[in-house]
């Protein structure tokens, strides 16, 4: 299986400690590289207010994580760890990298077509006589 | 020989077409008498009156066409396409938060003038992020 992106985002009770997180998120990023993934990026970006009532909370620490593996049990051990551990609330994976493949052809395309566009006058004449 | 053909081809071809524009206008008002012109008059306020339809969403006098027709909408233009997005990021409240109404519905695209391929991404960017509770599914009271 080729290698696969995942952005993780969990989010917590607001009133646990950092200390605990901080556990939570070295715990997850262990079981992460222990099943042959890779952490690319984690981020804590702090106590947030939430769209809606989540366990009748208003509010909730975000923790984010971006990752990658070729496994994809790793991202199932997470989820489970997740749905087990007591601070966390909410918890998603969004799958990203057939998103990225798409966004990063775009980019390609584009830069061909910029590249191009100066030449057109001379390349379609070249191109004509070429062809004939 | 040649001398008389090369002079002969350039005249024709400005004569040509100015003569056709000049008398074609003249020609339609001058031979038409008095009663088709009232008829056709008469005919298309009753058509523009009948449909109303245009008019409504344009508002009066929008864009720089003041006189011949009222009801000229202003284009809408893609947001997304004129920054060149390439992806939607559901972890950006701020911004998808523009394409949703007061109370979290998301809005149609011929209200935005989203295209159609990014108004695709911007749902899925705005149903995750009501997922993680960035963004409400419905906004309480």
């Amino acid at each position: 299986m080729e290698e696969r992106q995942y952005d993780l985002i969990f989010i917590c009770r607001p009133d646990t400690p950092e200390e605990e997180i901080n556990k939570l998120v070295a715990t997850l990023e262990h079981a992460a590289t222990e099943r042959g993934g890779k952490v690319e990026k984690t981020e804590k970006w702090g106590t947030r207010k939430l769209a809606y009532r989540v366990s009748k909370h208003r509010e909730g620490f975000y923790v984010y994580l971006v990752l990658r593996s070729t496994q994809g049990e790793m991202i199932k051990e997470l989820e489970r760890r997740l749905k087990v551990a007591d601070p966390v609330i909410k918890y998603m994976t969004v799958r990203l990298d057939e998103e990225i493949k798409r966004q990063q052809k775009l980019v390609q395309k584009r830069e061909r077509r910029a590249a191009r566009r100066p030449r057109k006058p001379a390349g379609t004449g070249e191109q004509a006589a070429a062809a004939s | 020989m040649a001398d008389e053909e090369n002079p002969q081809a350039p005249p024709p071809a400005p004569e040509t077409p100015a003569p056709e524009a000049v008398p074609a206008p003249q020609a339609v008002p001058a031979t038409s008498h008095q009663g088709p012109p009232r008829r056709r008059e008469g005919g298309p306020p009753g058509r523009r009156m009948g449909g109303p339809g245009g008019r409504r969403e344009g508002g009066p006098g929008a864009g720089p066409r003041r006189g011949k027709r009222q009801f000229f909408r202003k284009k809408k233009v893609c947001k997304f396409c004129v920054e060149r997005v390439d992806y939607i990021d559901y972890k950006k409240p701020e911004v998808l938060q523009t394409f949703v109404q007061d109370r979290g519905k998301i809005l149609p695209r011929r209200i935005t003038g989203t295209c159609a391929r990014h108004q695709r991404w911007l749902g899925v960017a705005l149903r995750r992020a009501r997922n993680i509770a960035l963004l409400p599914f419905a906004t309480e009271l």
